[in-house]
């Protein structure tokens, strides 16, 4: 079965951060090989004067291919992690769902979409928590982050928010490898240019900055951008950290 | 001036969040900017208020938290 972990709100601003949090949570489903945790999403939610946060609102979700019968170590786990690892002061939250145990998940993903541009309270995340079937719990301060947990998981499903944690090691020649290069690691499931088309398997791309995909379509997106290269010989380069801001 | 004081003692930075220079530039003179986890960096210039710790977003800016800022 595929399950949905994400967790919001257990930094502060002298803190790690939460991704740094959701990569290690994972590190240890491997570990005691509970199953195996794909691609860390970073997901925006709203900010506003009415939210409490440190310094940016958003959550980190990851999925696991497990078996059903770990579901409940992992639950019990993950709710342990986030009670002793979350900062001094954060407010953190855990939801974790089950894919064959789901109910209406468009529900969730709707929740997800509305946490990005509306102030929403706890017992509506709860009561949807409730209805979908998913796990999701409170563990310190005032538990806010269940919203954005909850979010963060319908808006994974909806397979078109949010940018990769971490950044993707891929091999290459001069900092240039070809589409079918990049289509190789198993962290990219896609290449696209930032209107939408799809270069040729033999384009190279010039690879800048951290190399980071985006969840579109329900794929791990590889975004590119036309390359300045005078010879033509690179076509494309991979898009920068303030290119890739509004995913 | 890139700056509104609030009455809170924080500053709202007058740039939006799109002057990618101008919020270069003052990261460039702030003494007390810190760097932000990479998940949270935003801007390509990474000494940049886009990218600190202490910048707090809001719809259309942030807010500076800096410590005595």
């Amino acid at each position: 079965m595929t399950v949905f972990v994400c967790i919001d709100d257990t930094d502060s601003l002298e803190s790690r951060g939460t991704g740094e949090l959701a990569g290690l949570l994972a590190l240890e489903v491997e570990k005691r090989g509970w199953g195996r945790c794909g691609s860390i999403t970073r997901h925006q939610l709203f900010v506003h004067p009415d939210i409490p946060y440190t310094s940016h609102n958003s959550s980190m979700c990851f999925n696991v291919s497990m078996p059903e019968e770990h579901l409940g170590a992992l639950t019990e786990f993950a709710a342990d992690f986030l009670a002793g690892e979350s900062a001094e002061g954060s407010d953190p939250g855990l939801c974790i769902a089950a894919s064959e145990r789901m109910r209406q998940p468009d529900l969730l993903v709707e929740f997800g979409y509305r946490a990005k541009r509306a102030v929403i309270e706890m017992k509506d995340a709860f009561e949807l928590a409730s209805e979908t079937g998913v796990h999701l719990s409170c563990h310190g301060g005032t538990g806010q982050g269940v919203i954005g947990a909850l979010a963060g998981v319908g808006l994974r499903l909806g397979g078109n928010d949010g940018r990769m944690r971490g950044s993707l090691e891929i091999p290459a020649v001069d900092g240039v490898a070809r589409v079918k290069e990049l289509l190789e690691h198993p962290e990219v499931d896609a290449v696209r240019t930032m209107e939408g088309a799809s270069p040729d398997l033999e384009d190279r791309v010039r690879l800048v900055d951290k190399v980071k995909t985006v969840l579109l379509g329900g794929k791990l997106v590889l975004l590119v951008t036309a390359d300045n290269d005078p010879d033509g010989v690179v076509r494309w380069r991979s898009c920068t950290r303030q290119q890739l801001k509004a995913y | 001036m890139m700056w509104s004081a609030l009455t809170d003692g924080t500053r709202r930075f007058l740039g939006g969040n799109g002057d990618w220079s101008g919020a270069a530039r003052e990261a460039a003179q702030c003494v007390g900017f810190l760097e932000d986890v990479e998940d949270e960096l935003v801007a390509d210039e990474t000494r940049s208020c886009y990218n600190c710790r202490y910048r707090r977003w809001t719809e259309s800016s942030f807010i500076c938290l800096r410590p005595g800022g």
